[in-house]
This record gives C-alpha cells, structure tokens and sequence, in this order.
C-alpha cells in the first residue's frame, strides 16, 4: 500500500541529522534490523513504541513561542459533508475545518483522494454534493472569475513544483505580483528578494537561475517562495516533501513550520510523510475508504485505540 | 453490451472534445479583446511561429515553384506553350499551394510545438499553477498563440508564393531559356486576369489571404486544443503532439476545399 518514494524503513525516518546515524552502534544497528524485521510483518504493531516515538517527534518541535491558531474566529478553509466520485466514488461525506493560523495535514493511503481535497479548494474540482468554504465563501457557487479572485489569496506547493520551465527563478516568483499586484518592478524585485530569504535561498546565486538548474530541494523551496509572493492567507501543499533525501524533507518540513509560526498563515499540506506531519499540523485528517476516519491533534492520533489507526501509524 | 458501452463512451469523449474545442475557441477569440493583453507573448510567439518559419516556408515554396515549372514546362513544350510558365506558376502558387504548403509546413513545425509545450506544461502542473495564481490558462496561453498564427501565417505565405514563383523563374530562365520579363509579365498578367476586390486588390490575393487566416486559427486551436487535454505525462505528449498534426493537417486541406468553393462563389458571381 506504501509509495515508492515513501521512507522504506524505520532507519531512513530516524533523523535529519547526519551525526545521529553516524554514531550507530553495532547493537543500534541489529536493533534497527529487528525493526526493520517487525515491520514486514504486518501482524507485528507495536503500539507503545510508535506512540512513544511520535510524542517524542511532537514535543521536540513544540515552541515556547505562543499557539499560532486561533480557534475562536471562523474557519478559514470548511468542508461540510462533501462528496465526489469519477468513475469510482472518491470522497464521501468529508467535512473538516481549518482556522486562522492552523495546519491541517491530510495523510492516508495512496489513491484515497488526499489531492482531492486540495483541487476541491482550489476549485480546481467541483464537490457532487457538499459545501467547500474558504475565507468565509461557498467557492462552489462563486463565479470564475470570481474564483479566480480568491485564488489570488491561496498560495500553493506542487508535488513536483510546477515552475514555468520558460522562465527564470525571479520571473517565477514575480509572476503572481506581476498579475495581481501595481507594484513597480523595484518593488517586485524587492518582494521576490525577501520570499527567496524566507525559504532559506541567496537571491543573488538563485534569481536568474532556470528551474531546471536547481535541485529537487531547491525547486520546491523555490516553489514555496512562488506560493508566498503574493502574501496569501491560505498556503497548500501538495506532497511537499515526496522524492526529497531526508535532510532536505527536514528542511521543507522546518521551513513550513515557520511560516506557520512567524507569518501566521493556514495551511493545508497534503503528505505521505506520517513523521513531517505530526512535526508540523496542528490537526490532522486521515483519509480512508472515501472518509475521513480521524481528525485531531496528533497527541490525539497517538492516543487512539482504533486498530486502523495503530496499523496506519506503525506501518511508518 | 460491453462493445456497446464501449462504443457510447467514445461516443461521449468526442462530443465532450469537440464541445471543449468550440469552448476554447470562443474563449480565445473573446479574450483577444479582454484585458490584461500579454503583448510580449504575443511578440514572442510571433517570433516563434512567423521569423522561426521562415527559413523552412522560403525552401518549400523555392522548390515547389521550381518543380511546377520544371513540370508544366514539360507539358508545355508539346504546344509550344511554354512562355505562359509563369502564369502557371503564379496561379498555382498564389492561389492553393502558397496557401496550404506554409499551412501544412506550420501545422508539423508550430502546431507540434505548440501541442508539446502545453502538453507538457499540463502533465508538470504548471497549466493548474497558472489557474491557482488565478490567471486563466486560456487568455495566458491560447490566446497570444493564436494571435501571432492569425497574424503571421498569411505573412508566411506571401514570403512562399514570392519564393514560389521565384523558384519558377529560375527554371524559366536556365532551363526554358525564357527571358525574365516576359516570366514576370505573364505573372502579372495571370494576377490581373482575376479581377480586383475594390479596383486595386487582386481576387487572387483575396483568395490567397482567406485561406492562410483561417488556417493560422486551425494550427493554433488544434494544438492548444490537443496541448490542454493532455494525459498520460511524456507518452501523452507525444500522443498530443502526433494527434495535432494529423488533424490541423487534414482540416486544413477539408477546409481549403470549403473556402475555394465559398471565394469562387462570392468573387467571381
């Protein structure tokens, strides 16, 4: 059930940190073998363990800083009881809400419509039955050009980037301010300069680089500065950190986390990354069998008893 | 019944598709007139379907010319016939072959490349990207390559009837032994034999510019058309890019017939 470019084993999910699997011992190392032995087998979940170290994932990350959210305003992103099918059904009946601040990771199995979800508010899709609300409108019943305005709020991370190949890293991330924005080209120049800072990028070595001379990191970092420029109030991702090494997934993963804590801004990721999720999502969602089977906090995932639930988790 | 539902989806998919083709056609041309015009999109595009074409639309058109000539001289030379070459030439070329050589030469160069690079835009995300950053694919994309196609095929075709009958010259010259102003005389008498729209405007000429502005909005709307319903990553591309030639090429020569049929009707009643 597990993706190709999912984590194959215990080992390569362990850390970001280079020093920490260098410093394996030959007894870690059969330890990490018996685990990679448990988890071929299906039948052999140890509940305790995962959970023990999620709660050590989660409260690693946890910031003395205030929460972000802020769950007394209204939702920013609501789906209410929405349904969808193609030739199979897709999604049936998922609602799930996210505030002001929050990050709302959907995780789940291939081929359960996490992406879905994701076009669903874009209105790159249309629900058969439901309400998709974002910012407080039924997008559904907006018009399209009407959609196409609040999509200038809405700022999204492709699996696989998406970059104009056409043109350079700076025309890339100028290019939403070019559309929908009277800054002059100092201005733009200004902006794409601090969205390139953000994402932990030297515009002056990056700006008039062509995507296709940036690594896979690089890209997405880059796609994530493109999703920033026009200061969106809803950021969504899209597998984020799929086909990325380790290092470079903790980077993605830590540079989501601080647009969440420093800019404040909703965020919906999409991710097969069980581990980057409970790093970064306030709530999460997962997805199964058209529904959504959960969704809570990740201290709530963890202490759930529901065997779907304890197998999803200890397949990681 | 399996066959049956076989035969009612396909059914389905090309209606949906041919919906989809007027849709994006009517959306296209309406957009020409909507703001925000992309004015170096379209200069760009210019570039690449008129300049980039020049080089392949002179060649065609040179030789062709001179395979005319070289043809009908032979013919010719039974009836001692052979001054009126150049009206020959001048006929075919400014009427039908000009026209639907520099379609078809920039239907296989242009149309593919027009298929290829939205295609893969669509299997990269980047056409949902565009939609996500609330531009409309449709006047970002379609529109300024259809501009630049109304626009510079009929240029193209022109700069090939000229290399068309340039080409018959050569013949006429070194290998009929004909002198050059009697060639190009009896291209100017064949021009004015057809009448003018307006007292000035030769009926060939009209005849020759219908034809390569409908065509330049075939070439384009197929492969954008075709580049937008893209599936399948890199093999559907090239499914895209196979599938935008066949069909440009072959509307252009049905409609070629359609639009002979609809000047002759109307010039010459």
């Amino acid at each position: 059930m597990r993706d190709a470019d999912e984590p194959k084993d215990a080992t390569e999910t362990k850390s970001d940190n280079p020093a920490d699997t260098a410093t394996n011992t030959p007894d870690e190392e059969r330890r990490a073998t018996d685990r990679r032995g448990d988890d071929r087998d299906p039948d052999a979940v140890h509940p305790e363990r995962v959970r023990a170290a999620i709660r050590k994932e989660i409260t690693a990350d946890q910031v003395a800083d205030e929460d972000p959210r802020d769950t007394d305003a209204h939702p920013v992103i609501e789906l209410r009881d929405v349904s969808l099918a193609f030739d199979r059904p897709i999604l049936t009946g998922v609602s799930f809400a996210a505030y002001p601040g929050e990050t709302v990771a959907i995780v789940g199995e291939s081929g359960t419509g996490k992406s879905t979800i994701v076009k669903l508010i874009l209105r790159l899709l249309v629900a058969d039955r439901g309400e998709v609300c974002v910012l407080g409108n039924d997008i559904e019943k907006l018009t399209y050009e009407q959609a196409l305005e609040i999509r200038q709020h809405m700022g999204m991370v492709f699996q696989g980037s998406a970059l104009f190949d056409s043109l350079s890293v700076f025309e890339n991330i100028a290019y939403p301010l070019r559309e929908h924005t009277k800054l002059d080209d100092a201005g733009i120049e200004e902006r794409v300069r601090e969205k390139l800072r953000i994402v932990d990028l030297d515009p002056d070595q990056v700006m008039e680089l062509s995507p296709s001379e940036l690594s896979g990191g690089m890209q997405k970092r880059v796609g994530v500065a493109r999703g920033l420029a026009a200061n969106p109030k809803i950021m969504l991702y899209d597998e984020p950190t799929s086909g990325l090494d380790p290092l470079t997934t903790g980077t993605i993963t830590n540079l989501i986390l601080k647009l969440q804590r420093e800019y404040k801004v909703t965020s919906v990721v999409v991710t097969h990354d069980i581990r980057s999720a409970f790093r970064m999502a306030s709530k999460i969602a997962l997805l199964h069998d058209q529904r959504i089977v959960f969704f809570g906090s990740p201290e709530e995932m963890t202490a759930s008893d529901d065997p779907y639930i304890q197998t999803f988790l200890g397949g990681y | 019944m399996a066959l049956l539902q076989r035969i009612n989806a396909a059914a389905r998919d090309k209606v949906f598709s041919l919906q989809e083709a007027f849709f994006l056609a009517w959306n296209a041309f309406r957009f020409i007139f909507a703001r925000p015009f992309y004015k170096e999109d379209v200069i760009q595009q210019m570039d690449a379907i008129g300049v980039q074409s020049l080089g392949i639309v002179v060649l065609t058109g040179f030789f062709t010319g001179m395979v005319l000539a070289l043809q009908s001289a032979v013919q010719m030379q039974r009836f001692g016939a052979t001054s009126y070459v150049g009206s020959l030439v001048s006929a075919s070329m400014i009427r039908e072959l000009g026209p639907v050589l520099a379609g078809l030469m920039v239907a296989g160069r242009v149309g593919s490349g027009i298929a290829a690079q939205i295609g893969s835009m669509r299997v990269t995300e980047q056409i949902d990207a565009l939609n996500v950053m609330g531009t409309d694919p449709i006047k970002k994309l379609v529109t300024p390559r259809l501009i630049a196609a109304l626009l510079m095929l009929p240029a193209l075709t022109v700069i090939n009837d000229v290399a068309g009958i340039f080409g018959g010259n050569v013949i006429a010259k070194y290998y009929l032994q004909l002198p050059t102003s009697l060639y190009w005389a009896t291209v100017w008498d064949q021009i004015s034999s057809g009448g003018f729209v307006l007292r000035f405007i030769p009926n060939d000429f009209v005849h020759g510019l219908v034809k390569p502005f409908i065509f330049g909005g075939i070439i384009s709307l197929t492969a954008c058309h075709f580049g937008l319903r893209t599936t399948g990553g890199t093999e559907g591309v090239g499914v895209s890019t196979t599938r935008t030639v066949v069909t440009a090429s072959i509307l252009i020569l049905v409609t070629d017939y359609f639009i002979t049929q609809a000047l002759l009707a109307l010039l010459h009643s």
